[in-house]
């Protein structure tokens, strides 16, 4: 039961989200909570960056896609960044990699971004 | 006879005035201890109530009979706020002041009838009391 | 009534008082079972035994007494948190009572039966990890087809609960078994993604087997790929569809796929409860899953599912944390 949400603003119009632990059912409203602090602008891009995350049911997923569907109609990007292949799988098989900007982990990226 | 029948509610110094008033009317009336100490809890929470989240108001006391029973009422009025949702405020379980078995449930399991009268943006009426048996 | 236990208390207080044994502080324990079961509050157990000692011991001191009066006053709240207990206690049994009734009512409703037919040996186990299932297995069916909705709705409990009964009525719009899969699915995105809230959704599975010609096709809105065996080479492979879950934008395209079935061939449909199983090492991967399949695919198609079920609860140690879903479509 333990699960990190840190926010970072990088710009008026951006911000990156590093998140760390477990999402299922009981962080789950954590992490919601969390991303309801972004104010969502037009043209807006947050990025999430998912590297520590061990563990993600459904209910994360669930997270996710409202994260998604609300920046989508404010005009803004969401971008999942980090993803192990476990949690990749998830986003695979319920066809989300279709409509999301997801990105697997990058070994030569994830040095440089985790500063 | 104690000829001060009410208290006027502002700071919290005037919660123990009040229970005062209860006490001596009640030993009066010819209550027992344990039903005094109830009597004046169920005083205490009402005033607290009209000090935290009312600011100012009034807790009367008055002797009652019915019948062949003699009693007590107590009354407690504000001019605050007035209770959004009397139904929630009287649940158990809920408690804006984080205490066990208190709040507006405890005062109506104290006594004997229990009546709330609020108005929004106006204030608050709630009398109880309780018969000697 | 009162006085009556005043009478029994004091009894009990002059025999302690006099000989401190166990069994004296033995009947005070068991009388205080009586008090409160009588309802009798802390603050009046207090009087009592002050009551009793002013006949027992009437010389003590004034002070003893005042003291009395605090500790009762102490312990009206303690009096007050006691019935406030008792009432959620209560509260909480109404609570549960509403829930099994609740879960009945969803039983009836989602209520699907297995049909039989000659070419298809068809298995279903459905388990909830609550009360109520947000797992939906439904099954349409004629001479010749046989329609399987497999449907998982994300979160558990009552939320769930009542957001499958949408596909139900979905489902129910639909004309018999021979609907196309893409089709289904299609109709029911349509109707959850206007419904739903928008972290909410649904993965779900449909296929038709024709027995005419032994043929599967499936589609898949998101949903757990079933595994599919083939007894000529003695493997599995995942029925893959590509297909957003339902409930998420409203035009999706989805795929169809066909598959043909050999004698002895079987297809495990199921849901997340069965791949998100954890034991205390660790996930149990997909081949653990498949070696237990596999160790029973000679067995009837129903005594297969119960096989795998009873299998992963005694690897998870009994503690279910999902609803479990698990159907078998097995070619005679």
């Amino acid at each position: 039961m333990n699960i990190s949400v840190e926010l970072h603003t990088l710009g008026e119009l951006h911000v990156k989200g590093i998140i760390g632990g477990e999402i299922d059912a009981f962080t789950a409203p954590i992490l919601r909570e969390k991303l309801k602090e972004i104010t969502l602008q037009d043209n807006m891009h947050v990025e999430l960056n998912l590297m520590d995350v061990s563990y993600m049911d459904s209910t994360g997923l669930g997270v996710f896609v409202g994260f998604y569907k609300s920046i989508s109609a404010a005009n803004g990007h969401m971008e999942l960044t980090g993803l192990s292949s476990r949690l990749k799988r998830l986003f695979d098989i319920t066809g989300l990699v279709e409509i999301m900007d997801i990105q697997e982990t990058d070994k030569e990226v994830k040095k440089d971004e985790t500063v | 006879m104690n000829l001060r029948s009410s208290v006027d509610i502002i700071t919290e110094w005037d919660i123990v005035a009040a229970r005062q008033l209860g006490r001596n009317e009640a030993k009066e009336v010819g209550f027992g201890t344990v039903d005094q100490a109830r009597i004046t809890t169920a005083i205490s929470e009402l005033a607290r109530n009209i000090y935290l989240y009312a600011g100012k108001g009034k807790i009367e006391i008055r002797q009652i009979t019915d019948g062949n029973l003699r009693g007590l009422l107590v009354i407690a009025s504000d001019k605050g706020p007035g209770i959004v949702d009397v139904r929630k405020v009287m649940e158990d379980g809920y408690t804006t002041s984080g205490g066990l078995g208190a709040g507006l449930p405890g005062v109506r399991r104290l006594m004997d009838d229990f009546k709330i009268e609020t108005v929004l943006g106006e204030g608050t009426t709630i009398s109880a009391s309780k018969l000697l048996r | 009534m009162p006085q009556e236990f005043k009478r029994q208390y004091k009894e009990i207080l002059e025999q302690y008082t006099q000989r401190q044994t166990e069994l004296n502080l033995y009947e005070g324990q068991n009388f205080s079972r009586q008090l409160i079961q009588k309802n009798i509050s802390p603050e009046e157990v207090i009087s009592i035994h002050k009551a009793s000692l002013e006949e027992l011991m009437p010389d003590l001191p004034n002070d003893v007494w005042h003291s009395f009066d605090l500790l009762i006053e102490v312990m009206i709240r303690y009096g007050l948190a006691l019935k406030e207990h008792q009432t959620l206690i209560k509260k909480q049994e109404n609570f549960r009572m509403e829930m099994e009734l609740a879960s009945n009512v969803q039983q009836t409703l989602l209520k699907t039966k297995i049909p039989v037919m000659n070419d298809l040996d068809i298995g279903m186990i459905s388990v909830p990890a609550k009360e109520m299932n947000g797992d939906y297995t439904h099954f349409l069916n004629d001479d010749t087809t046989i329609g399987i909705a497999v449907a998982d709705v994300i979160g558990k409990g009552i939320p769930a609960a009542l957001c499958m009964s949408m596909i139900k009525y979905g489902m129910d719009s639909l004309n018999g078994a021979e609907t196309e899969p893409i089709v289904v699915l299609d109709v029911i995105n349509r109707i959850v993604e206007k419904s739903v809230s928008d972290s909410m959704f649904i993965s779900m599975f449909y296929g038709t087997y024709d027995t005419s010609n032994s043929k599967f096709t499936y589609a898949s809105a998101g949903h757990e790929p079933p595994l599919f065996y083939s007894a000529k080479s003695n493997e599995f492979s995942e029925l893959q569809a590509k297909g957003l879950l339902l409930g998420v934008i409203p035009n999706v395209k989805y795929e169809q796929h066909i598959i043909s079935l050999d004698k002895d061939d079987f297809i495990v449909m199921m849901t997340d409860g069965v791949t998100e199983c954890r034991s205390k090492a660790g996930f149990i991967d997909q081949n653990t899953v498949m070696d237990i399949i596999e160790s029973v695919r000679d067995q009837s198609a129903q005594d297969m599912v119960e096989f795998v079920f009873h299998k992963l609860e005694e690897l998870q140690e009994f503690e279910q944390r999902d609803d479990f879903t698990l159907v078998i479509f097995k070619k005679k």
